[in-house]
């Protein structure tokens, strides 16, 4: 849920933005991450663990617990808590490990 | 690129101290991880009691924005969303923003990473809604999301009160604190304030464990005398602070533990110089403190670096340093004061290495 008068803080224009997540269009405030827009529009579970498939989200907000990992414009594993939301940006739930590309580039 | 100057973190040291080198004609740069200058000042809505003098009183909000204005105006190179992920062989740092990797090259380097939240395990702490208390605040105050409506918070201490205040005046019902330690060992005044306030603390208490079917639904509070079951849908973890040092690590520092300064932290010497003589570490990265301390050792660390590049003289540079370490003493006095004691004598053990 937004706070949109925040008691303690002075009030700030943030332009509305739209973005999808699972495909399905959502509303965003300019400057937020991914990770707060996603808990803004109600939704915790962002992903599951790697061997357990037990339900993730955020956790430290400051990039370092990798627990708020989403799949965002095609980029597995993308920390959502420090990532800015963009316009139009496809954020998807991280549904397990990253598909490793086996290509001759050799990556 | 090059510069005279390479602070890696952009939090109140590293900020600090981009200033007071660039004032001085320093050709500065920061290299910050996040998109934003400030660190987690950023998200600090409550008012800070003891800065230093030229400060006055001010939130850390509006620190953090006084101090990215001032930098920016300045001529500091800052580079946002970059992060330090290496060295080459011939000293210079690898620096990456995602797509890019690049090197620069410092005179000197500054490290001013911070600190991280330490986490507190119980069954379930893994649970969508168990979050570290920074992390409920940066929601709260940085984002203006509501982080949850029910919360309990783990931990009595002066950052659980600041944030537990908050969470609560914004509409998040705070059931209460749950702390290990018993009454007599906690700071009186700091039960006085959460009484005052009328926010219970459980003392003696633990988290049993906390369950939910996708996220954090309910905790067990266990005290001996009772067990309680508590609807939630949030709980805040404030367990303290811990240094990060994996760029002082990357650039072969030696290190020590010392439990009174958060655990692992890099040696260093009276004008915060480590082992390897090119880099200097402040703030909480060089032991936890508060944030008078924070600031003084990076004012400390950069008078360091000034006398190294001989734009202070050493007659000056001392002069210099041996108020500021006045200061900080001043500032690590009462709650803090076993934070000096260590920090002195790891100074003191401090042995330069031979060049």
């Amino acid at each position: 849920m937004y706070i949109n008068d925040h008691p303690l803080l002075e009030s700030e224009f943030l332009e509305e933005i739209t973005f999808f997540y699972e495909g399905k269009q959502l509303i965003a405030k300019s400057g937020q991450t991914v990770a707060a827009a996603l808990m803004g529009n109600g939704i915790k579970v962002f992903g599951v663990s790697r061997k357990l498939q037990q339900p993730r989200g955020v956790f430290c907000a400051n990039g370092r617990c990798c627990s708020c990992f989403v799949t965002i414009d095609g980029l597995d594993h993308t920390l959502s808590c420090m990532t800015r939301i963009e316009e139009g940006m496809q954020v998807f739930f991280n549904g397990g490990d990253p598909v490793v590309g086996r290509g001759g580039s050799g990556i | 690129m090059e510069f005279e100057l390479v602070i890696i973190g952009g939090g109140p040291a590293g900020l600090m101290a981009a200033l007071t080198a660039a004032e001085k004609g320093v050709k500065t740069a920061i290299v910050e991880e996040s998109f934003a200058l400030g660190g987690q000042l950023r998200q600090q809505a409550q008012v800070l009691e003891n800065l230093p003098k030229e400060f006055g009183k001010q939130s850390g909000i509006a620190l953090a924005k006084f101090f990215s204005n001032k930098v920016s105006s300045i001529g500091v190179t800052a580079l946002l969303g970059h992060t330090m992920i290496g060295t080459y062989r011939n000293g210079t740092i690898g620096v990456s923003n995602g797509k890019d990797t690049f090197p620069i090259y410092a005179k000197k380097i500054l490290v001013t990473t911070g600190a991280a939240e330490q986490a507190a395990l119980f069954p379930g702490w893994t649970l969508p809604g168990v979050m570290t208390i920074g992390a409920a605040q940066i929601l709260l105050n940085r984002e203006r999301v509501l982080p949850g409506k029910e919360a309990v918070v783990l931990g009595c201490n002066s950052i659980s009160y600041d944030i537990a205040k908050q969470l609560r005046a914004c509409g998040v019902n705070v059931q209460g604190i749950i702390e290990k330690k018993s009454i007599d060992e906690i700071d009186k005044e700091l039960i006085e304030k959460f009484e005052s306030e009328n926010i219970e603390v459980f003392f003696h208490s633990n988290i049993e464990k906390a369950a939910g079917k996708q996220h954090v639904e309910k905790v067990w509070i266990d005290n001996d005398v009772l067990k309680k079951e508590r609807e939630i849908d949030l709980v805040c973890i404030s367990n303290g602070l811990y240094p990060v040092t994996e760029p002082l690590e990357l650039l072969d520092c030696e290190f020590t533990y010392i439990e009174n300064l958060g655990g692992r932290i890099p040696k260093y010497g009276s004008s915060f110089t480590t082992s390897n003589s090119s880099v200097y570490v402040a703030g909480n990265a060089a032991g936890i403190t508060c944030i008078e301390g924070i600031l003084v050792t990076a004012s400390i660390a950069v008078t360091g670096i000034l006398e190294d590049l001989a734009i202070l003289n050493n007659i000056e540079a001392k002069k210099q340093k041996e108020i500021l370490w006045t200061e900080l003493l001043k500032a690590e006095t009462g709650r803090y004061s076993k934070v000096h004691d260590a920090r002195i004598s790891l100074v003191n053990d401090f042995l330069p290495k031979e060049i």
